[in-house]
C-alpha cells in the first residue's frame, strides 16, 4: 500500500511538472504579454519601446528557460511569486478565495449527493414508473441546462418575484454563517443541479444493474424486505462507481466554477483564474492552475485510496501492479 | 464671469474665459447644497461598477474602472463643474490667472491642504504631477500626455504657486488641468514607486475628499470620508464599491436593493427593465465616446484614400445605430467629429461632402448610390471582388464585439469577403498595438468634450489614439492653429476647417457616438448626470436621503 501510494505520489508530480510547463508555455505562446496589459495598452497607443521597458521591469524579456527555471525553483519552495495585476502574494490571493470556492463545492455536493442518490436509487427500483419518468426528465434538464443560465434564472427569479438579491460583502462561513450562506447556496443550488443530474443516472443506471444481479434474486428469495435488498445488498455493491464518480466530480469542480462564479460574482478561484489569464498575470495564471491541478490529482488518488478500502480486491490489485 | 445660486459659486464657461482673456479667474469655493433640499450627512453609498480597477494610478489608466475609484480620492487643480461640463470650479488650486499674452498660467493652491498621509499639498507635487503626465519616468505610460503636449515647463514658485509655462497659447489649457485623471500625486511618495516601476498601481494617496481604507480584489473598494479635506467635507461617511461584471447581476443588486446606484449601463434592455421600477431613477446620456473604423493605414490597399473611402460609403449609419445602438448604447451621431450637440458641430449639408457620412441620420443619403460608388472605387484602386478583410475586434466590449460583426456584414454588401477575429482584450491590445491589423472598430471614450480633447487625443498625428498609425503633418498644424487661435470666432473657423480636413483623408472613419446609462435609487440626491461618463465623480456632494 505505501509502495503504491508513493508510486502515486511520483507519478502526480509528474503530470504537476507537465502541468506547469504547459501552462507557462501557453502563457507565452497566446497573444498579448504581461507588458502589453500592464502598460495601459487600452487607454491609448503604446510605443514598441514603452512596452520593451515594461518587459525588461518584470523581467520578461529573459530566455524562456531562463524564466522557467525561476519560476519552478521558486514554486519548488512554495512560493508562487507576486500577482502583477493585485500586487500581493499569490499564494495569499488565493487562500484569500479558496473557501468561497470551497464552499460551493461542498454545499453543491451535499445537495448532489443528498438527492442525486436517492433520486437515481428511487428512479431505478421504480422503473418505468411515471416517478421514474418525472424524475428522469427532471435530470434530463439538470444536464442539459449550463449552470450559468440557471444561476441568471435564480438572481431574476430573486428579484421579481421577492425584490431580494444576495448580500454582496463576501465573508466565509465561519465568520457569518447566516450571512455567507445566503450568498453562496444559489450559486450552489445551479451547479448542484447538474451534479446532481449526473449521481442520480450513474446510480440508476448501476442500481438498474444490480438490482438484476443473481446474489438480488436470492436475497429476496431469502424473504428479506424489499428495503434492506435495495439499500443494504444492491446499492452498497453498486457504491464504487458512484462514490468514484463523487471523487472526480469534487476534484474538478474546483476548476470549473468559473462561469457561474462570473454570473454571481462570487471572489473564488475560478474569477482568478480568467482574471489572471486575460491579464496575462504569468505569476497569477501559473500558480493558480498549478494548484487546481494539484486538487485533482490529490483528488483522484484520494478517490483510489477510498476504493481500496471499500474493495479489498482493488487494494490487492493495486500491490500486485 | 458670473455668479450661480445662493451660495456663491463662481464659475466660468470656456467661451467666458476667452473673452476674459488675460485675466481669467476662479475664486470661490464649491456649492454648500445646490440641489434645493438640506443635504443629511452620514451614511454609506453603495455602488457597483463592471469589476476590478487593472490599476489604481490614474495617470497610467483610461478605464472608468479606476476612474471612479480614484476621482473621490484625488484632487485636480481645477475641476468640471458639477452641474455643467462646460464650467470649471475650483479644486486644489483656489484661483488661477493667465498672463496678457497667453503664455504663462498661474495657480495659486489652497491654503492647507494636506495628502491622506498627513504631508501637505506643494507646488512641488503639482510640478511633479503635471510632470510625471506629460514626460511620464521609464516604465511609466501616460495615455494622455497628449493633453498637456503644448506644456513648455511647469515652475514651481513657492510652496502654493504653480506657473505652467505654454509653448503657445491655448484656451482649453484650463480644462486639461481639470480632466479628473490629471489628478495631483505626492512627489515624496510616487516617485519611489516610479523608480521601482510599479508606479501607483496599488497605492493611492490623494488629497481628495474620500480616502482609500480597503481594496479587496473581486470584491470590494472602500472609501471613507477625509476629515481632513481642505474644502467642504463630504456628506456621506464611506462609499463602497463592488465589482459585478454582469450588466443584468448589476441591475439585479440594484433592484434587490444592495446597492444605491450604478452610473454605467450600456446595454439598452437592461436599462429599460429598471426604468419601470418606481423607486428607481435611470437615464441614459450622450457621452464623448465615439466608436470608428480605423483601417490600417500602413496595410495594403489601406493606404490608398480611395479603399478608405469605400469604407466609408459601404457602411449605413442609421442601420449601424439601430441595431448596435440597444447592444452598445451607440444611439448617438454628430454632425462632424466633435459630440453630438457641439456648438463647433459642422452643418447637416456639410456631411453630404464627405463619402458615406450622408447616411448619419438627418443627411437624407442613399446607401444604395453610396455602396455602387464603394464598388467603383475600390475597382479603380485595383481591389479584387472577394478581397479578405478581417476586422480585428475585442470580445468582452459589445461596442467592439458587435461594432465588428455589424460592419463585417455591410462591408460585404460591395464585394468584401469580410469577417471577424474576435480576440480578449490582451490578444487584441498585441495585436492593435503592433499594428497586425487590417481594419477594426474602435470605441474611444474621451474625459472632456472640447476640441483639443477630443480632436487631440482622437485626431492627430500624435494624439493616444492614433491606432492606424498615420502621419500627416498638415493635420497636425491644423490642430495646433485651432488650438493657440485665442479668438473664438477665428478659433470655431479654425475648427470647422480642421473637421473638413481630417474627415476627407478617412484616416478614421466615425460611426456612431455611445451615451451610457447610469441608474440609481431615489435615496441618492446631489448627483447630476453630466454629458461626460468621467466628470463629476468626486461624490463630495453626494448624500442619502434616507
Amino acid at each position: 500500500m505505501v509502495g503504491y501510494l508513493a508510486q502515486r505520489l511520483a507519478t502526480g508530480f509528474v503530470t504537476l511538472f507537465g502541468v506547469a510547463l504547459i501552462v507557462f508555455l501557453v502563457m507565452r505562446v497566446i497573444p498579448g504579454d504581461a507588458a502589453v496589459m500592464m502598460s495601459g495598452a487600452g487607454s491609448g497607443v503604446v510605443s514598441q519601446e514603452e512596452l520593451q521597458q515594461v518587459r525588461h521591469q518584470l523581467g520578461i524579456d529573459r530566455p524562456l528557460v531562463v524564466q522557467f527555471a525561476d519560476w519552478a525553483t521558486h514554486v519548488g519552495k512554495l512560493d508562487f511569486g507576486t500577482s502583477l495585476r493585485t500586487g500581493s502574494p499569490v499564494i495569499e490571493d488565493i487562500s484569500r478565495r479558496f473557501p468561497y470556492t470551497l464552499e460551493i463545492v461542498v454545499l453543491s455536493m451535499i445537495i448532489a449527493v443528498g438527492l442525486g442518490v436517492p433520486a437515481g436509487v428511487l428512479s431505478a427500483w421504480l422503473a418505468g414508473t411515471w416517478v421514474d419518468r418525472i424524475l428522469q426528465t427532471i435530470t434530463i434538464v439538470g444536464l442539459a441546462a449550463p449552470s450559468f443560465w440557471i444561476g441568471l434564472l435564480f438572481i431574476l427569479g430573486l428579484v421579481f418575484f421577492f425584490h431580494w438579491s444576495a448580500p454582496l460583502f463576501w465573508q466565509p462561513i465561519w465568520m457569518d454563517p447566516l450571512a455567507s450562506l445566503s450568498q453562496l447556496i444559489w450559486p450552489s443550488l445551479a451547479v448542484g443541479l447538474r451534479q446532481l443530474a449526473l449521481i442520480a443516472r450513474m446510480t440508476r443506471s448501476i442500481m438498474r444493474e444490480v438490482l438484476g444481479e443473481d446474489y438480488i434474486r436470492t436475497a429476496r428469495a431469502k424473504g428479506l424486505s424489499e428495503r434492506r435488498v435495495v439499500f443494504r445488498h444492491a446499492l452498497w455493491n453498486g457504491a464504487l462507481p458512484i462514490i468514484t464518480l463523487i471523487g472526480f466530480e469534487i476534484a474538478a469542480l474546483f476548476g470549473s466554477l468559473i462561469i457561474t462564479e462570473s454570473v454571481f460574482s462570487v471572489p473564488g478561484l475560478g474569477q482568478y483564474v480568467v482574471q489572471s489569464i486575460l491579464d496575462r498575470d504569468y505569476p497569477a495564471a501559473q500558480g493558480i492552475i498549478l494548484i487546481l491541478a494539484a486538487i485533482v490529482v490529490l483528488g483522484n488518488l484520494a478517490v483510489d485510496m477510498l476504493y481500496g478500502l471499500l474493495d479489498p480486491r482493488t487494494r490487492v490489485q493495486g500491490a500486485r501492479a | 464671469m458670473r455668479a450661480k445660486g445662493e451660495t456663491g459659486i463662481l464659475s466660468m464657461d470656456r467661451r467666458e474665459l476667452l473673452k476674459a482673456g488675460a485675466s481669467g479667474l476662479i475664486a470661490a469655493t464649491l456649492p454648500a447644497a445646490a440641489w434645493g433640499q438640506t443635504p443629511k450627512s452620514g451614511g454609506t453609498l453603495l455602488l457597483s461598477s463592471g469589476g476590478d480597477p487593472p490599476t489604481l494610478d490614474m495617470h497610467q489608466s483610461a478605464t472608468y474602472l479606476t476612474e471612479f475609484v480614484g476621482s473621490p480620492c484625488f484632487s485636480t487643480l481645477l475641476r468640471i463643474d458639477p452641474t455643467d461640463i462646460n464650467k470649471l470650479v475650483p479644486d486644489l488650486a483656489e484661483k488661477y490667472e493667465v498672463s496678457p499674452d497667453g503664455m504663462m498660467v498661474t495657480f495659486h493652491l489652497h491654503a492647507g491642504a494636506e495628502f491622506h498621509n498627513g504631508m501637505p499639498v506643494t507646488a512641488e507635487d503639482v510640478a511633479f504631477s503635471l510632470d510625471r503626465i506629460r514626460k511620464p519616468p521609464k516604465g511609466i505610460v501616460s495615455p494622455r500626455k497628449g493633453l498637456l503636449g503644448n506644456v513648455k515647463e511647469v515652475e514651481a514658485k513657492d510652496a502654493v504657486t504653480v506657473v505652467v509655462h505654454l509653448t503657445a497659447p491655448q484656451a482649453d489649457f484650463p480644462f486639461q488641468v481639470a480632466n479628473p485623471y490629471n489628478v495631483i500625486v505626492p512627489k515624496k511618495v510616487v516617485e519611489p514607486l516610479d523608480a521601482s516601476g510599479q508606479g501607483m498601481k496599488r497605492t493611492v494617496v490623494g488629497s481628495g475628499p474620500f480616502k482609500l481604507s480597503q481594496a479587496v480584489d473581486g470584491q470590494i473598494y472602500e472609501l471613507v470620508r477625509n476629515e481632513k479635506y481642505f474644502a467642504q467635507k463630504a456628506y456621506l461617511d464611506k462609499i463602497q464599491m463592488f465589482p459585478i461584471k454582469g450588466e443584468v447581476e448589476r441591475a439585479a443588486a440594484l433592484q434587490g436593493g444592495r446597492i444605491h446606484a450604478c452610473f454605467f449601463f450600456a446595454n439598452e434592455s437592461v436599462l429599460e427593465g429598471l426604468k419601470k421600477q418606481p423607486n428607481i431613477t435611470s437615464l441614459r446620456r450622450p457621452t464623448p465616446t465615439f466608436i470608428n473604423l480605423i483601417p490600417n493605414v500602413k496595410m495594403k490597399p489601406f493606404d490608398d484614400i480611395r479603399v478608405r473611402q469605400a469604407l466609408s460609403l459601404a457602411i449605413d449609419r442609421q442601420s449601424f445605430i439601430k441595431t448596435v445602438g440597444p447592444l452598445a448604447g451607440a444611439f448617438y451621431h454628430s454632425y462632424g467629429l466633435l459630440t453630438p450637440g457641439s456648438s463647433y458641430n459642422l452643418e447637416a449639408a456639410d456631411m453630404k461632402q464627405f463619402a458615406g457620412y450622408d447616411t448619419v441620420p438627418g443627411v437624407g443619403g442613399d446607401i444604395e448610390a453610396n455602396r455602387k460608388r464603394a464598388i467603383e472605387l475600390l475597382e479603380q484602386a485595383g481591389v479584387p471582388k472577394g478581397f479578405k478583410l478581417v476586422l480585428l475586434a475585442r470580445g468582452d466590449i459589445p461596442a467592439f464585439r458587435d461594432s465588428s460583426i455589424n460592419l463585417a456584414a455591410q462591408l460585404k454588401a460591395v464585394g468584401f469577403d469580410a469577417t471577424v477575429d474576435v480576440r480578449d482584450a490582451g490578444g487584441f491590445y498585441a495585436m492593435e498595438t503592433g499594428g497586425q491589423f487590417q481594419c477594426l472598430a474602435h470605441s474611444v471614450a474621451v474625459s472632456g468634450s472640447l476640441p483639443d480633447q477630443i480632436l487631440g487625443e482622437g485626431y492627430t498625428s500624435f494624439g493616444g489614439r492614433n491606432y492606424g498609425s498615420w502621419k500627416d503633418d498638415s493635420i497636425d498644424q491644423a490642430f495646433r492653429a485651432q488650438s493657440t487661435e485665442s479668438d473664438p470666432a477665428k478659433r470655431k473657423q479654425l475648427i470647422r476647417d480642421f473637421q473638413i480636413q481630417f474627415m476627407k483623408t478617412y484616416y478614421q472613419i466615425n460611426l456612431a457616438w455611445v451615451g451610457y446609462g447610469a441608474a440609481y435609487q431615489k435615496s441618492v440626491m446631489g448627483w447630476t448626470a453630466l454629458n461626460d461618463l468621467y466628470a463629476n465623480m468626486q461624490m463630495d456632494r453626494v448624500w442619502l436621503n434616507v
